[in-house]
């Protein structure tokens, strides 16, 4: 690997890595579908070129080739090039979860899941989670991230590295799937002290009302042990305010 | 107009259920190497190119690695630009259509499956010279019981997980290029002790170097195999297309050392030498070289045996998920994410020809050759259509420029003309009866499908298509948006 060497820019290279960039940023102007061709016009490249850079730029996964193969749009991995947009919920929703924290004596946490990743935006003041960061690096250590997975087509494209945190965390990627294949069906997702010993958590999804769409996710944080029994009345709930909050988020 | 671009994408992928990303380039790069098994054909290939090309046997392998280098950048247009499991056969449906996949398609599965039987022989016949010379004789029937029990252990590591099996073929290839090198390094330091000539070879011919490139291909058939992994590698479009021409290139060079080797060995008198390597050694006065050269044969099929079978049933599975062969075969393991069913099917099939040929008392070298013959031919159909489609389809997505259609413009004449050799060089034996039933096979299946199956067959062609989740838009991932 060469990836710490200093990789000195000379000859046309300067001139080649302003050309990508203007590449990705005319396919985010010219939007979603935009064909080689148009780029080369556009950009007044020579055709040979812009359709190295696309390659180029295809292959290390920040652009894809849509089905026709012709039209290009930007890939999963350009969204790591702005820092993801995290919207504070609107005032009503955050009555509906503070509603909830008057009714349980556990933690609840609002996620949001439009960025792709389980970003927490109403934490619990009174049971502040310790590692948001984890949570959102290691979905599969946490419920709210194992709603995240559930949704995915393949979650294994998300989650790379299933990292044990403690001897509860599921680590097999055959049980994770089984798992998750469980969350998908009953809409409900449970660890029992997988990223933390002492901590589990009961989280239900929030859909945009209409589409079905995965928007937010809903949990309640506390003792392992209590979160393991079946806790009927405190899933309804959970899902009763889940389903309040969809109007309010989607 | 472009708000609908993003409407015809799918929520997961045509072929899910397949290992996706997870392959490293090195892993990828043995696929194809292992599938060409350069080992066995250092020592095999260059005396059955002399017979024809004499003391130019270089120079059909010179330009045996130009053709190949060629097809290698025609696959590589489409697999900088799509990842697919079916090999050259997914390719060719975009730029020719349903009629020239299908008969890719057929082709190349006939070459992957010959190939497999081939590779099985070949491993079981040098296991057997391994053991005679170490004075175990051995009836046929071990030769096929080995042909059985190697089958049932690449099956069962080709089902185990596409890694697994990736990581045993890099190990075994390893081990079968490293003893090859050790050997012709070996050949080559020592004085040049030439044994008596075997047979008048002849001189140099520029019609001997043509015809000497048809059997210098065989050195090179399956380097493309890298291909069928498409969906499987970490970085499809960078380790896919590089595999497939490093391969190419690879072979070019171990095939050139081994030429040169033998060539300056025999003092031009290669042609026609059963076992070059070995009467090179003997008459070097190391006939230990001769143990270690079977032993490096008998890995390299080995390790091609799994890469073929990993190959084959790849595109036995795009063509179940594409319809045109029995659905079940388009499964995957739910724990392995490997093509459970396909496998079933192919490895017992590819195991029984070569067994039965053994247990019916053929010579193993005649099953070897015969079916190196039949696979090659599959091979060079495949090549020629795949180089045709790559320009038409560069068109097709307007992105051709001047360099694809000059390089099919060169690679698709010599083809052709090897392919017109190939016949001709064929006719008398059992290899044409065998090509005639399968070509007659293919077109009653072809005749079957458009009948039964029209729109399926129109459609052909499945790949790695980009999910609504691999799509970065303005609100996350596009299937959020919906």
């Amino acid at each position: 690997m060469t990836g710490l060497d200093p990789l000195p820019l000379s000859g046309r290279q300067p001139r080649a890595v302003r050309s990508a960039l203007a590449v990705l940023e005319e396919v985010v102007a010219a939007g979603p579908g935009v064909t080689a061709k148009e780029i080369s016009a556009a950009l007044k490249l020579p055709q040979a070129t812009t359709y190295r850079l696309l390659n180029l730029l295809v292959g290390e996964e920040y652009l894809v080739r849509l089905p026709d193969l012709r039209g290009f749009a930007l890939g999963r991995r350009a969204a790591r090039l702005a820092l993801p947009v995290v919207t504070t919920p609107p005032t009503a929703a955050r009555a509906v979860v503070e509603h909830l924290r008057g009714l349980v004596r556990w933690g609840v946490h609002l996620a949001s899941f439009t960025t792709g990743q389980v970003a927490l935006v109403d934490p619990d003041p009174d049971h502040p989670p310790a590692e948001p960061t984890l949570i959102a690096r290691y979905p599969h250590a946490s419920a709210l991230g194992k709603l995240l997975l559930a949704d995915q087509p393949d979650w294994r494209a998300v989650s790379r590295d299933l990292r044990r945190f403690t001897e509860h965390t599921v680590v097999d990627a055959v049980a994770l799937d089984r798992q998750l294949t469980a969350v998908a069906a009953t809409g409900l997702a449970r660890q029992c002290g997988e990223l933390r010993p002492d901590r589990g958590c009961l989280a239900v999804p929030v859909r945009g009302p209409g589409t079905g769409a995965l928007v937010a996710g809903l949990a309640l944080a506390g003792p392992p042990d209590r979160v393991a029994e079946p806790n009927e009345e405190l899933v309804a709930l959970l899902r009763e305010h889940a389903e309040r909050l969809s109007p309010l988020l989607a | 107009m472009r708000n609908g671009a993003l409407a015809g994408l799918r929520r997961r992928s045509p072929v899910h259920g397949l290992d996706r990303r997870n392959l490293r380039p090195v892993e990828v790069l043995a696929q194809s190497v292992s599938t060409a098994a350069p080992a066995a054909g250092m020592a095999t290939v260059p005396a059955i190119v002399a017979t024809t090309a004499g003391t130019a046997t270089v120079w059909s392998f010179v330009l045996a690695t130009a053709v190949a280098l060629a097809v290698g950048a025609c696959i590589a247009t489409f697999t900088r630009r799509m990842a697919a499991a079916g090999s050259l056969y997914s390719l060719t449906a975009k730029g020719l259509g349903p009629g020239a996949a299908f008969a890719c398609g057929a082709a190349l599965l006939a070459g992957y499956a010959v190939l497999l039987m081939a590779a099985l022989a070949g491993a079981a016949l040098y296991t057997d010279a391994f053991l005679t010379r170490l004075g175990l004789a051995a009836p046929p029937a071990v030769g096929a019981a080995t042909v059985v029990v190697l089958a049932a252990l690449a099956g069962g590591l080709v089902l185990r997980g596409v890694r697994v099996s990736a990581r045993i073929v890099l190990a075994v290839e390893a081990v079968s290029i490293t003893v090859m090198l050790v050997i012709f390094g070996v050949l080559l330091a020592g004085p040049p002790a030439p044994p008596a000539p075997a047979a008048a070879t002849p001189g140099w011919s520029l019609v001997g170097v043509a015809a000497g490139v048809l059997p210098a291909l065989g050195a090179f058939i399956g380097f493309e195999a890298a291909t069928a992994l498409g969906v499987e590698a970490r970085k499809p479009f960078v380790s896919v297309p590089r595999a497939v021409l490093g391969t190419a290139g690879l072979v070019g060079l171990l095939s050139l050392l081994a030429a040169h080797t033998q060539v300056v060995g025999f003092a031009g008198a290669l042609g026609g030498q059963p076992e070059p390597v070995v009467t090179l050694a003997a008459a070097h006065g190391t006939p230990w070289l001769a143990v270690l050269l079977d032993l490096g044969i008998a890995t390299s099929f080995v390790a091609c045996t799994l890469a073929t079978t990993n190959a084959l049933v790849r595109v036995l599975f795009s063509m179940a998920r594409d319809r045109i062969v029995p659905r079940p075969m388009g499964a995957t393991h739910g724990r392995y994410r490997t093509p459970h069913v396909a496998i079933a099917v192919a490895v017992p099939v590819g195991a029984a020809v070569p067994a039965a040929l053994f247990l019916a008392g053929v010579p193993g070298l005649t099953v070897l050759r015969g079916l190196l013959s039949v696979a090659t031919a599959g091979y060079l159909v495949a090549y020629l259509l795949v180089a045709l489609a790559a320009p038409l389809f560069l068109h097709r997505i307007g992105e051709l420029t001047p360099a694809p259609v000059v390089v099919t413009a060169l690679a698709v004449p010599v083809l052709a003309g090897v392919c017109g050799v190939f016949v001709v060089s064929a006719l008398g034996g059992a290899v044409p009866i065998v090509l005639g039933a399968l070509v007659l096979a293919a077109l009653a299946w072809y005749a079957v499908l458009r009948v039964r199956r029209p729109r399926e067959l129109a459609a052909i062609g499945v790949y790695d298509e980009p999910s609504a989740a691999d799509v970065h838009t303005a609100s996350g991932p596009a299937g959020r948006a919906r």
